[in-house]
């Protein structure tokens, strides 16, 4: 049988246990790749965050592409340039150097000069009508600092919830594949020197809460399996290992109609039709929806186990095997009906002949 | 048993078209943002002869931007663009298409100032002649509202002269004391401009019905105490009954003490407050004129009742809380000042529109392809599903555009587009564990009935803990994140919502047909054991 009429039968048995070491070491490796590039080369961040210089000048009938064609020599294409209302605003990030220097009211640095020259060019104005100041970011401390301990608050609530809702192995190998989802995709920001942007951030955010939730999808499987511990003598990691495998398919399928959209964006919305705005922030996007589906299997389930298989105390699987085979016997006393196997999804009953 | 499911189905279906032809009907629609629509622009600048200078000024604006932030952002998911440039404060308001507006959402000058009411006018200035003539024809009954004062003794002018007073030139007193005319002549008065709205003059303002159209006029004393004296403000929805607004004074001599010698004015109705009201002026606009019923307050224990329903409410709250800036901003409608208002463009423009919409709808057609060649007729149920809760947002999006000036922007459009195939997730779940049931033996029949509490379980979990996440980030952040928060909040509850009350009913009634049950091939599902069997 093909491998894909396997999976599309999903009776594939990938060896999951034997994978998370090899992986998880690949895996590791690109963590250290990419918080040593977030160390050593830092974050681009982008004139929102940062501020910069705004120039303004007043014209009418320039359109923002000529602006674009007139900054590209200067390396500043991807400035922020606004017109209408018969004045044309240019925005653009700085070198410190530049910043701090028109701070202090001097517009002598080089690049700051070069820019008022070529909008003096482009507008035939003089140079000294064009105003040229510093730019606050728009994205400020403010913002940041609360964004910060809002997800401090998310972080401790989710891992509570996932605690009570499941285990707390669950809640730690979650909250890892999460930190380790946006720190790769953050760390290939700082690698390629991208800017970073408020959409940017965004994009992160949506990362974070697609790994999160992929998580649980998987994890609430491992849970309904768990009973298998109780009635047999396999060992947790097989029981983790048959439900990734039950899962499989819907998590290439998920991955797969989550990514068709962005692929389209990056192909069609940024290669094709030119809107360039939108290809780092679809990357961000493309690479973080691989990742997040790829760490439930690969980061947060062997997390758990491997954390389970230490610390799990032994005491409380033999409880809770106790507790059902008590809840069963009970059953059987109360209810003249043949004894159902508890609840579970994964062995359903035999079915009934079909009726024809 | 068909009825059963028809009926939920139905019913579903009704809502939401009802919900988009309500939208549709009421002209709702959704709002785009700086970067793709553009918008108007607010430059402040502070005026020449402000006191501070150096870090205080610096400090100043920084609070001034905060303070500017919090009043055009009230849900907090308008995104406008809110940036320092040098010593001025850019403000740019997306999806505004005229200036007046834009300065209004911005209330740049404004000044937060509590004034007694001295008397109640009607609408329009009439003279006293005029009026009394209108009485005896009939037409009209006289000079209404005009409340009874003590202030006899005061000099009368005529009618003729009272077109003419100038309150400016109003002797020294407070509140309502010695106005320099007699209330009665404010009859006559024309409304007072902005240009003469100063805090140590009676004024004249209209107060505005909903919408908008002025249907009294209050004549204002002095300014008794103004939004320095204020701590911070909320709107609060009492008993279940009422909405309130909670004021909380600062303590001491320049907070508390000052609104408690108004307050103590108006209970008493002495000359300073004859009719017992305070009114809460912003910027020449009164923004609310309670009663005052107690004599003396606890600086936190201020209750403002009235006739206020939430947006009232929360409006009042905000502007009390917001009122006044730190500093002095010259008038944008003033050449001379540096300041202005205009529109600005859009920074991407329609051709990022354009390009987002159409990657959107190729990624949608790919999902579409690729749901329905691998789960056949079911991943044509997951579209249909995906229609039912995308129109749902929709309308939710328009609805929120055009209360809340939600706007979209680029990185919003691209979101939506993630979120297609993100919350065809939930399908998917449900789909394997049909799947796999009917691999276990089961019927389609009884798997279709089995497997959906399974899913729908791990489903809302998972959705939840989302919904959860998006509900502490919407809380605890400010701008774009806050923003974005609406969204993923918004996504996963739609998501639930169209997969219980859509997908189960669609997927029911798909097994119960008798053609799709003998073709398994059109379900897409495998062929159960117990057949081969």
């Amino acid at each position: 049988m093909s491998l894909f009429g396997r999976m599309y039968r999903n009776e594939t048995s990938v060896p999951f246990a034997k994978l998370w070491k090899p992986i998880g070491l690949c895996s590791l490796l690109v963590l250290i790749i990419s918080v040593s590039s977030l160390g050593v080369r830092g974050l681009n961040l982008g004139l929102e965050f940062e501020g910069g210089g705004a120039w303004e000048v007043e014209a009418s009938g320039i359109e923002a592409e000529q602006v674009r064609d007139a900054l590209r020599p200067l390396g500043i294409a991807d400035a922020r340039i606004q017109t209408g209302g018969g004045v044309l605003r240019v925005r653009t990030e700085l070198s410190k150097v530049a910043q701090t220097s028109l701070e202090q009211g001097e517009s002598g640095d080089p690049i700051v000069a070069q820019v008022t020259a070529a909008l003096a060019e482009l507008t035939g104005q003089d140079e000294s009508a064009i105003s040229v100041s510093t730019a606050g970011p728009s994205w400020g401390e403010e913002i940041t600092d609360k964004a910060i301990n809002a997800l401090i608050v998310f972080f401790i609530v989710i891992a509570l919830y996932i605690t009570i809702r499941l285990r707390w192995e669950m809640a730690v190998g979650a909250l890892l594949a999460v930190a380790h989802d946006i720190l790769i995709t953050v760390g290939l920001y700082a690698l390629f020197q991208f800017e970073v942007t408020p959409p940017t951030v965004i994009a992160f955010l949506t990362i974070m809460g697609y790994s999160l939730y992929d998580t649980l999808v998987v994890f609430d499987k491992v849970r309904d399996n768990e009973h298998m511990l109780s009635n047999s003598n396999l060992t947790y990691t097989s029981v983790v290992e048959k439900a990734l495998n039950q899962v499989f398919m819907r998590s290439v399928n998920t991955s797969i109609t989550s990514i068709l959209p962005v692929v389209s964006v990056l192909v069609v919305g940024s290669g094709i039709m030119g809107a360039v705005t939108l290809r780092e922030f679809a990357l961000a996007l493309l690479i973080g929806l691989i990742i997040g589906t790829f760490s439930s299997l690969f980061v947060a389930a062997p997390t758990a186990t491997i954390l389970r298989n230490k610390f799990g105390d032994a005491d409380s699987d033999s409880n809770r095997s106790y507790r059902l085979s008590e809840a069963v016997k009970k059953r059987s006393k109360n209810s003249q009906a043949a004894v159902k196997v508890p609840s579970n999804p994964a062995i359903p009953p035999r079915p009934r002949k079909k009726r024809k | 048993m068909k009825k059963q499911v028809l009926l939920p189905l139905l019913s579903i279906l009704i809502v939401v078209g009802g919900l988009f032809g309500w939208s549709q009907g009421a002209g709702n629609s959704v709002l785009l943002g700086l970067d793709l629509k553009g918008g108007a622009e607010v430059v402040l600048e502070p005026v020449e002869d402000t006191e501070l200078s150096g870090d205080a000024l610096d400090e100043a604006l920084d609070k001034s931007v905060e303070i500017i932030r919090n009043r055009v952002d009230g849900l907090g998911v308008a995104e406008p663009d809110i940036t320092r440039q040098g010593n001025r404060i850019v403000v740019q308001l997306p999806g505004v298409e005229d200036q007046r507006r834009a300065l209004e959402v911005v209330g740049q000058t404004a000044e937060l100032r509590f004034r007694p009411v001295c008397a109640i006018l009607p609408a329009v200035p009439i003279k006293l002649d005029q009026a009394n003539n209108q009485n005896s024809d009939g037409v009209n009954d006289g000079p209404v509202g005009i409340l009874p004062t003590d202030q006899d003794e005061l000099p009368v002018e005529g009618p003729e002269g009272s077109e003419s007073h100038s309150m400016a030139s109003t002797p020294d007193g407070i509140g309502c004391e010695n106005l320099g005319f007699a209330p009665e002549d404010a009859l006559g008065m024309e409304n007072t401009e902005a240009d003469n709205d100063e805090a140590e003059n009676p004024v004249i303002f209209p107060l505005l019905d909903s919408e908008g159209i002025p249907y009294q006029r209050l004549l204002l004393g002095r300014t008794m105490l103004t939004g320095a004296s204020l701590e911070t403000a909320d709107a609060s929805f009492a008993g279940g009954f009422e909405w309130q607004v909670l004021p909380v004074f600062r303590s001491g001599a320049d907070g508390i003490d000052l609104f408690n010698a108004a307050a103590n004015a108006c209970y008493n109705r002495n000359s300073k407050c004859q009719t017992g009201q305070l009114a809460i002026v912003l910027d020449g606009v009164i923004e609310s004129a309670p009663t005052v019923n107690t004599p003396f307050f606890e600086r936190d224990q201020i209750v403002i009742s009235g006739n206020f329903d939430q947006n009232r409410a929360e409006d009042t709250a905000l502007v009390l809380k917001y009122g006044s800036l730190p500093l002095e901003f010259g008038d944008p409608t003033d050449p001379t000042s540096g300041s202005r208002v205009r529109l600005v463009s859009a920074t991407l423009g329609q051709d990022s529109l354009d390009a987002g919409i159409t990657a959107g709808l190729v990624g949608l057609a790919l999902v579409a392809l690729y749901m329905i060649a691998y789960y056949k007729l079911l991943g044509l149920a997951a579209m249909l599903s995906l229609a039912v809760s995308g129109t749902m947002l929709w309308v939710i999006l328009s609805w929120l555009s055009e209360t809340r000036s939600l706007a979209l922007t680029l990185a919003g459009v691209v979101g939506l587009i993630v979120s297609i195939g993100t919350s065809l997730d939930s399908n998917v779940v449900y789909f394997e564990h049909l799947k796999e049931d009917i691999r276990n033996g089961r019927t389609l029949r009884s798997a279709v009935d089995q497997s959906f509490p399974i899913a729908f379980k791990t489903i809302f979990w998972a959705n939840l803990a989302s919904l959860i996440g998006a509900g502490i980030l919407y809380f605890l952040t400010v701008g774009s994140v806050r923003g974005f928060a609406l969204m993923l909040g918004l996504a996963s509850i739609l998501d639930l919502v169209a997969t219980y009350f859509f997908l189960r009913p669609v997927v029911k009634l798909m097994g119960m047909q008798k053609a799709i049950q003998d073709r398994p091939w059109l379900s897409g599902l495998p062929i159960s054991n117990g057949e081969e069997s």
